[in-house]
C-alpha cells in the first residue's frame, strides 16, 4: 500500500521547507530510519528520515523546490504499485491536496509560476479586496445633533442616563469641553427649578450658537511652562465660537452666495418713526427702533416671496417653504454672536415687535436664552449701522435662505426733480442662497422691502 | 501599643517567629555578626546560635538557591538580599526556581520561604542601587509581593510572609528603618497578605500609595484639606495578591483616584491598579486616573535631579486637583 510523505514540521515556526537535495533516488529501497532527503527550514537543514519500508516510489517536488507544511512530497510503496491516485491529485492541482490549510500558499505558488508564460503580472487575486470587505463599519460613538462625538467622562454618561439627560443639551466645563459630573448634576438642577418641559418644538436641524452658562475652561494644559517670549496670547476655543466657526464656514462653502444692494429712501420712515414714537412716549409703550421697521418690512415681504422663507434640504430632495415667518436678529455679545427669534414677526405689531426685540436682546447679552428662543428662525438681518457702516454682505445663517445686511442711515445729496437736494438714504444687502433663490428673485423680495420702506404706512395696515 | 522603629518591628517578626517554629532560619550577608546591615537582625545571632542565623558569602544566585533547597526540604529560610538592587543577581532563583516549583512538581514541592531586604531609592546611591523591583516580582505568578508603609504593618504583614507555605518577596525601605510608630503590642500579631488599609477617609479623591510613597499621599492629603478637598489614602501593603476591591469601592465614592508609585511608569504597579479600576469602576470616574511615578530614566545620583525624580507631594496635589478639575 502506497504511503504519501508529506513535508513535516520540524521546527516551530516553520511553515515551508525547501527540499535541497534527495538522497534516494525513485525505486530505491528504503528501510525505517534512512535519510530520504535534506530540508531546509526556517532556522537549519535536516534530514527527512522514512518511517516505513518500501520503495522510493515517486519523488514529487525536486531540489530546490519550496512546499508548505503536509503538501506531498514522496511517495513510497511497493515496487509497481499504481500510485497514480496520489500523484495526480498533488500534481494537478496543488490545491486539491489533503491538507488544506495549504491552498492560499499552493495559489501563490501557482502565481509566482505564472509570468514566464503570461508577462501581464497577474493582479493579485481575491486577498486584498476581501480583506477590505470584511473591515466592519466604525461603530458610531455617542454624538451630538452635528454628528460629532460628545466627549463626557463616563461618571457624567451613567448620571445622564440615570436622569434622562441627553448630553448634547449639557455644556462641558472640563478639558476641551469635557462633560463632567458637576456639569450634568448643574444641568439637572436647572432642569427642576424650572420644571418647564423640556422645549422640544424644532427638529433638531436647526441649532443656534449653543448658549454657555459660564466662559469655558481655557484648553491650555495646566503643566505647560509659560514662555515670556511666546508671540500669541492663546486662548482656548469656546463652544460658542466653535458654533460660529462651524456653521458659518459650512454655510459660506456650501451655499452658493451673491449678493444684490439697494439704496432706501428713509425719510419718510423716519418722520413716522417719529410721530410714533411721540405717541409711545405719551401711552408709556417702548419705543420703536427703525430696526423694527425693517423687520417688520422683511416679515411682510416674506409672505410675497415663499423662497426668500426656505431651507434649501438636500439631504431630504426637498426644499422647505416655510409657512410661517420667524425673523433671526443678530445680536452681538462678548463671547461672539447668537441670534434671537421674533417668531410670527408678520402677524405682531410695531410696537410688540420693539417691545419682544428688546427683551430678547436684553436676555441674550445676559446668556439667558432658552434654546426656543434662538433656534428655528426661517430668515436672519444683521445691522452694522450703529457702527457706522455703510453697507457690507452677511454670511447666511443655515438653513435660511437669505440673510438681510443693514448699513447705516446717512445724509447724502440725492437728485429729485433735477435738483441736488440734501436726502436720507440707507443701503441693505441681501446674501441670497443661489440654491433656492436666483437672482431675480432675490431682486423682487428687495424691492418689496424697499417699497414697505419707503412707504411705510403700509406697515401700518 | 509600643513604639517602635520599623527595623525593631520586623526584628519583633522575625524574632517572635522563630522561637515559634525551630524550621525558621535566616540567611544574608552579614546577617549575623554585623548584626544585618541596616541592623534589622541585631543581637539575633546571640538569641538563636549560627545554626538559625547564618553569615552567607556575597553570592545572592547560591544563598537564595540554598534557601529553596531548603524549604524544599521542609525549611522555612528568610533570605535577606542586603538590598533588593542584589537580588538581580539570583534573579533566577526568584522568579524561576522559587514560584514555579510547586506547579512544576504537582504539588510535590512547597517553597515557603521569604526573601526580604529594603526595595526603592534612598538617596544618593545611583541607578544601579535605586531600583523599584515591585512591578518586575508582581509581575511574575506564583510570588507574593509585600510592601508595607508603617512599622505596625511591617510587624503583622512579616509574621504572616513567614507562615505562608510559598514565597513571597517582602520589600523594605532603606529610608524607613529609623521610622519610629506605634506597633501592637498584642501577642501573636498578624495581618493577613492581601488586604489594603484606608489610611485616611475623603469623599473628593482616592490616593493610592504603597511603602514612601504612603508618606508621600498623606502629606498630600493635608495640603488638599487645606484647600477644601478631601482625599481618601488607601495603602495596598500587599502589591499581589492585589486588594482591588477596597481601591474600587474608594473610586465609587470619590470618582477620581491618583497613584503614586515610586517605580519608573511604564508597566508599574501603578499601570497595573489604573487598569483594574477603569475596568472595575469605569463608570463611575469623571477623571481620566492619573499617576504619580518616576520618569522612564535612570534614578540621577545629583541631589537636585534625584529630588526632581523622586515623587513628591507637590506634584501628587497637582494631580489631584486636575483630576477634581479644580485648577
Amino acid at each position: 500500500m502506497a504511503i504519501p510523505i508529506e513535508m513535516p514540521k520540524l521546527s516551530d515556526t516553520m511553515e515551508e521547507g525547501v527540499l535541497s537535495a534527495w538522497l534516494v533516488d525513485e525505486g530505491e529501497e528504503v528501510s525505517a530510519g534512512d535519510v530520504l532527503a535534506q530540508v531546509e527550514t526556517d532556522k537549519a537543514t535536516m534530514d527527512l528520515e522514512a518511517f516505513d519500508e518500501g520503495v522510493l516510489l515517486k519523488q514529487v517536488i525536486g531540489e530546490g523546490d519550496a512546499v508548505p507544511i503536509g503538501e506531498l512530497i514522496a511517495v513510497i510503496g511497493e515496487a509497481g504499485e499504481d500510485i497514480s491516485d496520489l500523484v495526480d491529485d498533488a500534481g494537478g492541482d496543488g490545491a486539491a491536496t489533503a491538507e488544506p490549510e495549504a491552498d492560499p500558499d499552493a495559489d501563490a505558488e501557482d502565481a509566482s509560476a505564472e509570468p514566464e508564460v503570461e508577462p501581464e503580472p497577474a493582479p493579485e487575486p481575491s486577498g486584498d479586496g476581501q480583506l477590505s470587505e470584511r473591515t466592519p463599519e466604525p461603530v458610531p460613538a455617542g454624538t451630538d445633533a452635528e454628528g460629532r462625538r460628545i466627549k463626557a467622562s463616563p461618571l457624567a454618561r451613567r448620571i445622564a442616563q440615570e436622569h434622562d439627560v441627553e448630553l448634547a443639551q449639557v455644556d462641558g466645563s472640563g478639558p476641551e469641553g469635557r462633560i463632567v459630573r458637576r456639569d450634568v448634576e448643574t444641568h439637572v438642577e436647572k432642569q427642576e427649578a424650572a420644571p418647564e418641559p423640556t422645549p422640544e418644538p424644532e427638529p433638531t436641524t436647526e441649532p443656534e450658537p449653543a448658549p454657555q452658562p459660564e466662559p469655558s475652561v481655557p484648553e491650555a494644559p495646566s503643566y505647560a511652562m509659560p514662555d515670556e517670549e511666546a508671540a500669541y496670547e492663546s486662548e482656548g476655543i469656546t463652544q460658542m465660537r466653535e458654533t460660529i466657526a462651524r456653521r458659518l464656514a459650512e454655510s459660506k462653502y456650501s451655499a452658493p452666495h451673491y449678493y444684490l444692494t439697494v439704496d432706501i429712501d428713509v425719510e419718510r420712515a423716519i418722520e413716522v418713526r417719529e410721530d410714533l414714537n411721540e405717541l409711545a412716549e405719551e401711552q408709556g409703550r417702548a419705543k420703536i427702533s427703525f430696526n423694527d421697521f425693517i423687520t417688520k418690512a422683511c416679515a411682510l415681504s416674506l409672505h410675497d416671496h415663499p423662497y426668500v422663507n426656505a431651507a434649501y434640504r438636500p439631504d431630504e430632495g426637498e426644499i422647505h417653504k416655510h409657512n410661517r415667518v420667524h425673523i433671526g436678529i443678530a445680536v452681538a455679545i462678548d463671547e461672539g454672536l447668537i441670534t434671537p427669534v421674533i417668531r410670527d414677526a408678520d402677524r405682531k405689531g410695531l410696537s410688540e415687535l420693539a417691545r419682544e426685540t428688546r427683551a430678547l436682546a436684553e436676555r441674550a447679552r445676559d446668556r439667558d436664552l432658552e434654546p426656543e428662543e434662538f433656534e428655528g428662525a426661517t430668515f436672519t438681518t444683521s445691522n452694522l449701522g450703529m457702527f457706522g457702516i455703510e453697507e457690507f454682505t452677511a454670511i447666511i445663517n443655515p438653513p435660511n435662505s437669505a440673510i438681510l445686511a443693514i448699513g447705516e442711515i446717512r445724509d447724502t445729496p440725492v437728485v429729485e426733480d433735477g435738483e441736488v437736494v440734501p436726502g436720507k438714504r440707507m443701503k441693505v444687502t441681501l446674501s441670497c442662497d443661489h440654491r433656492v433663490v436666483d437672482g431675480a428673485k432675490g431682486a423682487h423680495f428687495l424691492d418689496t422691502v424697499k417699497s414697505y420702506l419707503e412707504e411705510p404706512m403700509n406697515l401700518l395696515l | 501599643m509600643a513604639t517602635l522603629e520599623f527595623r525593631t518591628a520586623l526584628r519583633e517578626a522575625m524574632t517572635e517567629e522563630m522561637e515559634r517554629d525551630d524550621d525558621i532560619f535566616l540567611i544574608g550577608e552579614e546577617v549575623a555578626e554585623y548584626d544585618g546591615a541596616y541592623k534589622v537582625s541585631k543581637g539575633m545571632l546571640d538569641h538563636f546560635g549560627s545554626d538559625r542565623v547564618i553569615d552567607s558569602p556575597i553570592s545572592e544566585l547560591g544563598f537564595a538557591g540554598l534557601g529553596i533547597g531548603a524549604a524544599m526540604n521542609g525549611l522555612r529560610p528568610i533570605v535577606e538580599f542586603m538590598t533588593f538592587n542584589f537580588s538581580f543577581v539570583a534573579f533566577d532563583q526568584v522568579i524561576n526556581n522559587a514560584p514555579n516549583m510547586r506547579y512544576m512538581s504537582g504539588g510535590q514541592f512547597d517553597v515557603p520561604i521569604v526573601f526580604r531586604g529594603p526595595n526603592g531609592a534612598a538617596g544618593q546611591l545611583g541607578a544601579t542601587h535605586s531600583n523599584s523591583t515591585e512591578a518586575l516580582y508582581s509581575n511574575i505568578p506564583g510570588l507574593k509581593v509585600v510592601s508595607p508603609s508603617v512599622p505596625d504593618d511591617g510587624k503583622g504583614l512579616l509574621k504572616t510572609a513567614i507562615r505562608d507555605d510559598d514565597p513571597v518577596v517582602f520589600l523594605e525601605s532603606e529610608l524607613m528603618y529609623g521610622m519610629q510608630r506605634e506597633v501592637s503590642e498584642e501577642s501573636d500579631y498578624t495581618i493577613p497578605i492581601g488586604s489594603a488599609r484606608v489610611a485616611r477617609e475623603g469623599d473628593d479623591v482616592t490616593i493610592v500609595a504603597h511603602s514612601k510613597s504612603y508618606h508621600i499621599a498623606m502629606d498630600a492629603a493635608e495640603t488638599l484639606e487645606e484647600q477644601g478637598y478631601e482625599a481618601e489614602v488607601i495603602d495596598p501593603r500587599t502589591i499581589k495578591p492585589l486588594d482591588i476591591e477596597t481601591i474600587v469601592e474608594s473610586v465609587v465614592k470619590t470618582n477620581r483616584l491618583v497613584v503614586i508609585d515610586e517605580s519608573t511608569p511604564f508597566t508599574s504597579v501603578a499601570s497595573e491598579i489604573t487598569h483594574q479600576v477603569q475596568d472595575r469602576a469605569f463608570d463611575y470616574l469623571d477623571a481620566p486616573i492619573l499617576r504619580v511615578t518616576a520618569p522612564d530614566t535612570p534614578a540621577p545620583y545629583a541631589p537636585n535631579l534625584m529630588d526632581e525624580y523622586m515623587p513628591g507631594a507637590d506634584e501628587t496635589v497637582d494631580k489631584c486637583l486636575r483630576v477634581l478639575y479644580a485648577e
